[in-house]
């Protein structure tokens, strides 16, 4: 059984890797406004549990395990926090709500919560927000794909001509009056319809 | 034992689209090749036939995809023949010059388990760019056998024949790659279900499909034992949750992650030095200030080439068999004369002078890669109109001539695209109906009383486009499009291509030409034009508001539109058309004249495109469509 600490934990750190930042027992103490005494006993504890792993002067990184919590409690915080902020409740109590929420809602209710609130923001939750839309690249700059959210065909027909999740991207050129994006990717150049561009998510480069 | 006694060796050709796969084909196959459709479908399938070391090949050149995935109708027309006919041998042709994205699709017909070798063309284009292959090391990788070629020198081609004798001879099928550990071990599970059940297709690429939510397999299966597909479906959530995507998705990823990794373990490219020519052209050729002016001018020289050259070329067909057609006396004479030889001579001078040379332009313009970049800057303004940017051209033709217009609305790559693309391409006014406008509208009514049709037009195809968008059921697709580097165009290819396609247009134009010309003239001989014009009055005349005659231009219009005009100055005996028709029935007419019903060849390429059906629904549709707006019109005008 996982406790809620623990979700907590992981998720704060899943949180500073996303960001680019160590995992230390200072920068963890800070995200989660706790004591650093309490945060270290508890970072034995997990990696103990094989949630982290433990290198020294390195702070502590997150196992596959461990990862794979992190990632869904940050998920599930994401789609509270929008679900709230798009059921009015005020600013203020959006954050503490969302974050008492992640850890008692099924993967099945955030699926649902997350597909009636996606049509209002084409960001999904999860995704760090470092993210853009291919057609948020200029002219010239490189991205890695982070993810697709295209219907099935468009997904598929796009995989099919190499535009993985993981791949890289360039764009070389974008049509003037908001036409289609050229892109170049796997040595190949292909042009791509801006409303489909902007389903595109690319890690900038 | 002589080679007529043997069967003939069946070879496939599979490949991406731009990889001069066709180019392999008309060498191998000269001229005895046939181009026709694949049974019920609108998808080209060209075949040929070949003589080498005493074996007869028969070559069948699939058309140009991306994957097996069923996204478009090439794609299960490639797969079904592949699995289903068996050849006795794939031969994947791939592009040296990008060989990862290539060798996706390789993977993925080393999983159709057939035997096959691989043909590595454009060695030279690879060379131009920087890119030297270890051919024996990616032979070893894909476990098939590797041919390097120049199929536009014929470089390559007589060892290409030779392995793939050997390789069909021994029908060894090709092994299929390894996928992760947890991904394998569901296939595997799957693959022993499915191994139980009679399928034509190969167990375990059944089972691959089966993840990855292939929704025709999954019909197949569901209808042998619908528990597969369950298992199967639970098999592909696990998979995605372990991932955290579709495990469509995550099988694609896997696959280009080994076409990847044995495209770099085999290939070294040298650092690019100077641009391409392919990115100094484009620099200029899709420059937002140069890359109009550059677009416009060509389809200006491409109308003005088709239509000078056809009209020139229409006219002086018609003169010369003019005397032939008189030569026939009494009705039986005029049967022949006027509606056989007519209906022939009508079809000859529009296919001949029209549709050759529109082809050789079009195929000029795909083969040197100009077709793309067209589509690329044309997107947005075709998108208004529910279409993406490559149904342009096809768009812009439209106002030469409907017919080839229709069939180049092939270029569109899903049923749905195709659909609302001819439909729309229908709409357009051709140049006969600019005749039609011009002589009656423009010249007695006014000269803006003409362009404003013309603006009522394009209003009226932006609104039916987005109606026909928005009403035809499937995904809308965006444009996704690869643009190839520009080529010098392969001048025998090109021709041939020209050629086969023209020829394919006559065995299903010509026909309807004939026999609607025959009926046309029997009916006249017949003398039931009066009778028929009269029973067609209560629309009309008292629905549209013009002189009874009108019923009978109407209906030899379906031949040639421009005849509705020759035969008002026939039929009324004079030209001064402002003597028998008031301004607003002129109006009505040239309306109802630009929408009433495609004319009988662009019904004939609609059917060769479409289907019988959907060909049938546009024509109802646009004669209901040109009633109702005249009759409109007529209303309005009349309160003016």
């Amino acid at each position: 059984m996982i406790t809620e600490s623990t979700e907590e934990y992981l998720e704060a750190i899943y949180r500073l890797g996303e960001r680019g930042e160590a995992a230390t027992t200072t920068s963890v103490a800070k995200e989660l406004k706790v004591a650093p005494a309490s945060v270290t006993q508890m970072l034995k504890k997990l990696t103990k549990r094989r949630y982290l792993k433990y290198t020294p002067y390195h702070g502590v990184t997150l196992t596959p395990k461990g990862e794979k919590i992190g990632k869904e409690i940050l998920r599930k915080h994401r789609v509270m926090q929008k679900f709230l902020s798009t059921m009015g409740l005020p600013k203020s109590r959006v954050h503490k709500n969302a974050c008492e929420l992640e850890h008692h809602i099924s993967n099945d209710l955030e699926q649902a919560i997350y597909q009636k609130v996606e049509s209002e923001r084409p960001l999904p939750p999860g995704v760090p927000k470092s993210v853009t839309p291919l057609t948020g690249l200029l002219d010239g700059r490189k991205g890695i794909i982070s993810h697709i959210s295209g219907g099935r065909g468009a997904s598929q027909r796009l995989a099919d001509l190499g535009l993985t999740p993981g791949t890289e991207v360039m764009v070389v050129k974008s049509a003037i009056f908001h036409g289609p994006l050229m892109v170049c990717v796997r040595g190949t150049t292909l042009a791509i319809g801006r409303g489909l561009a902007s389903k595109i998510f690319v890690r900038a480069r | 034992m002589s080679a007529a006694g043997k069967k003939p060796i069946r070879i496939a050709l599979a490949g991406n689209a731009n990889v001069g796969k066709s180019v392999v084909f008309n060498y191998l196959t000269g001229l005895h090749q046939h181009i026709g459709n694949w049974p019920g479908k609108t998808v080209e399938k060209a075949e040929g036939t070949l003589h080498f070391r005493g074996h007869t090949i028969d070559i069948l050149d699939l058309p140009g995809i991306y994957s097996l995935s069923a996204f478009s109708i090439e794609e299960r027309v490639s797969r079904e023949y592949i699995a289903i006919e068996k050849p006795d041998l794939v031969i994947n042709v791939v592009d040296a010059s990008a060989l990862e994205r290539n060798l996706f699709f390789t993977l993925q017909l080393l999983e159709l388990e057939t035997p096959m070798i691989v043909a590595l063309n454009q060695m030279d284009v690879a060379k131009g760019k920087g890119i030297t292959i270890d051919v024996p090391k990616l032979q070893e990788s894909l476990g098939v056998p590797v041919v390097p070629t120049v199929a536009t020198k014929g470089v390559g081609l007589s060892k290409l024949l030779g392995k793939a004798l050997k390789v069909a001879r021994t029908k060894k099928p090709a092994k299929p790659l390894k996928y992760g550990r947890e991904i394998e071990e569901r296939i595997r599970k799957v693959t022993k279900l499915v191994e139980k059940i009679p399928i034509k297709y190969p167990p375990r690429w059944v089972a691959i499909k089966l993840l990855e939510g292939d929704e025709e397999i999954k019909k197949i299966v569901t209808r042998a034992n619908p528990k597969i597909t369950h298992i199967a479906e639970k098999h592909a959530k696990e998979l995605e949750r372990i991932h955290g995507e579709r495990c469509s998705t995550t099988i694609t990823s896997e696959r280009y992650c080994v076409a990847n990794n044995m495209a770099r373990r085999s290939q070294r490219i040298a650092p690019a030095k100077k641009p391409t020519l392919t990115e100094k052209l484009d620099a200029v050729a899709t420059h937002p200030a140069m890359g109009y002016p550059i677009l416009f001018g060509i389809i200006f020289l491409m109308l003005f080439v088709v239509f000078t050259v056809g009209g020139h070329l229409s006219g002086f067909f018609e003169d010369a068999m003019e005397p032939i057609k008189g030569a026939f006396g009494g009705s039986a004479g005029e049967l022949i004369g006027e509606g056989l030889l007519g209906g022939l001579i009508a079809g000859i001078a529009i296919v001949l002078p029209f549709i050759l040379p529109f082809y050789l332009i079009l195929i000029l313009l795909e083969d040197s890669g100009y077709l793309p970049r067209a589509a690329f800057m044309m997107d947005n303004f075709m998108h208004k109109m529910g279409i993406h940017g490559k149904a342009f051209i096809p768009f812009i033709l439209g106002y030469g001539c409907n017919v080839p217009a229709c069939l180049g609305c092939r270029i569109m790559e899903t049923e749905r695209e195709r659909t609302i693309a001819a439909f729309v391409v229908t709409l357009v006014p051709c140049a006969a109906v600019t005749v039609v406008v011009l002589g009656l509208v423009g010249a007695y009514v006014g000269i803006h009383w003409a362009l404003a049709l013309y603006a009522l037009n394009l209003v009226i195809i932006f609104i039916l486009g987005r109606i026909a968008f928005k009403a035809l059921p499937g995904e809308p697709m965006s444009l996704i499009m690869e643009m190839p580097p520009y080529r010098r165009p392969h001048a025998r290819t090109v021709l041939k291509e020209t050629w086969m396609k023209a020829k394919d247009f006559v065995y299903i134009a010509f026909p309807l030409i004939i026999i609607g010309s025959v009926v046309l003239t029997g009916l006249k001989v017949g003398g039931l034009l009066e009778p028929i014009g009269n029973a067609l009055s209560p629309i009309t005349v008292g629905w549209l508001g013009l002189p009874a005659i009108a019923g009978v231009l109407l209906i030899f219009g379906v031949l040639r539109k421009e005849l509705t005009l020759v035969m008002l100055a026939t039929l009324m005996g004079t030209s001064n058309f402002g003597a028998v028709l008031t301004p607003t029935q002129m109006i009505v007419f040239a309306i109802v004249v630009m929408y009433y019903i495609p004319c009988i060849a662009t019904i004939a390429a609609l059917v060769k495109e479409l289907g019988w059906k959907k060909a049938a629904y546009i024509t109802v549709f646009e004669i209901a469509f040109a009633l109702m707006l005249g009759g409109i019109a007529f209303r309005l005008l009349t309160l003016l």
